[in-house]
């Protein structure tokens, strides 16, 4: 597939004692949602805080928007960011984050802020009178506000960390589908970028995918590509050691296996009587995940 | 058009389907552009991704046409190409009958009377 970068980095690394964030390329397609997916601890927010700019104490390169410096002309003016919780600070009230908005960015169009905190139902109690401060908000509520802040203004990529994890299924939805009608009105030339845990939710607004794992990139591409590199393979519990050989992953259960396989290995399950699918984008990333992880079934 | 999410058919499959079937009777008319990738990916709420590899499963059937920055036209219909795919789609899907007869037991004679059966009906009606 033919794109151009929207986001290039190059040589990324920061460290913080044991952990070790290091991409040494990176490519974020322009025209497309990509969603960046790893366990906790994996080096998202870390990744995404360089992306926007937010941390700056790491070691090379990023150009946006085909080799633009972030703080060359009008680049931070272009991207919109939304970070964790603490990203507005919590003894602001909701007058406050819409005068400081306006004051940073030119494109901020107050009115429309105004009637986007409307349509999401943000809580009002912080734009009253006493303005009461976000910290009192839940966090479906200041992610709301984040949205809002970022969607009243004119903006040609935005970096959302975690953007669907607070909220709930109805507003988990609409997202998908403010997501989708950001990039169709773009015509090509608006791109997002998010991480998530929940893939499953997200999906249907994902197109290019990065798997991270313990600060470095196991697995990126777009879904369609990703999809067809990957196999689900089922068979037989007693076919199990055999197959799990040439496996990515496997989960055996007293009545059978299941699992991910390279599509290009298919042939090596020949004569084992399993069967295949094509995975879903959650199955992917539990398989690649799952190669390294720590994580350990609990004895109940 | 009508998305299935569970058919086990992939969504980019039976988007493409659906507007092979809109092309071939006639109602995008020949020169006429497709909705926008990502116009069409807002509409369905699938991935841009999907839409782009089902205008791409169109185009490597010949039906469309891509032209850089303005998007997918359909191309003439021309009645021999038209006819191949109608017979294509035939053959899929008598292809589809052998296996499950051959699941049911049936033999190449039996297939073959329901086959004539099946035509003698569909004459009567």
């Amino acid at each position: 597939m033919n794109y151009t970068d929207v986001i290039t980095g190059n040589n990324l690394n920061k460290r913080f004692g044991k952990f070790e964030l290091d991409v040494p390329e990176l490519h974020i397609p322009e025209g497309f949602s990509t969603a960046l997916v790893g366990e906790n601890g994996a080096g998202k927010t870390t990744l995404l805080n360089i992306l926007g700019g937010i941390r700056r104490d790491n070691k090379g390169s990023v150009t946006y928007f085909d080799g633009k410096k972030i703080d060359d002309d009008g680049i931070m003016e272009r991207i919109g960011f939304t970070g964790t919780r603490n990203y507005l600070l919590p003894h602001w009230n909701g007058k406050q984050v819409r005068e400081l908005s306006d004051m940073l960015f030119d494109s901020f169009d107050k009115e429309k802020f105004d009637s986007i905190c409307k349509a999401l139902n943000i809580d009002d109690s912080i734009f009253g009178p006493k303005g009461k401060c976000i910290s009192k908000l839940s966090d479906g509520n200041i992610m709301k506000l984040m949205l809002a802040t970022v969607f009243a203004r004119k903006t040609d990529l935005l970096i959302l960390d975690e953007p669907a994890s607070a909220l709930d299924p109805l507003m988990r939805d609409m997202l998908s589908d403010i997501l989708r009608t950001y990039i169709a009105e773009g015509n090509g030339k608006r791109s997002v970028l998010f991480s998530t845990h929940n893939i499953s939710d997200m999906e249907d607004v994902t197109d290019y995918i990065i798997v991270m794992d313990n600060g470095k990139v196991l697995e990126q591409g777009f879904v369609t590509d990703i999809k067809e590199k990957y196999i689900l393979i089922k068979g037989d519990a007693e076919k199990e050691k055999a197959a799990s050989e040439f496996m990515i992953s496997a989960h055996a259960g007293k009545y059978g296996f299941e699992g991910i396989a390279l599509s290009e290995d298919t042939e090596r399950f020949a004569g084992m009587d399993v069967s295949f699918e094509q995975p879903d984008l959650f199955q992917i990333c539990v398989a690649l995940l799952k190669q390294n992880s720590k994580l350990q079934m609990p004895v109940l | 058009m009508k998305l299935l999410q569970n058919s086990g058919i992939p969504i980019y499959k039976q988007i493409s389907e659906q507007l092979k079937e809109e092309i071939l009777s006639g109602k995008f008319k020949e020169g006429e552009y497709l909705p926008s990738i990502r116009g069409l990916a807002q509409e369905l709420r699938t991935s841009v991704i999907t839409t782009i590899k089902a205008y791409e499963e169109l185009e490597s059937e010949g039906l469309v046409t891509a032209v850089q920055g303005k998007g997918f036209y359909v191309n003439a219909q021309d009645s021999e190409l038209l006819r191949e795919q109608h017979i294509r789609k035939v053959e899929e899907d008598l292809t589809q009958a052998i296996k499950a007869s051959k699941v049911a037991g049936m033999t190449e004679e039996e297939l073959i009377e329901t086959l004539k059966v099946l035509i003698k009906l569909s004459e009567q009606e």
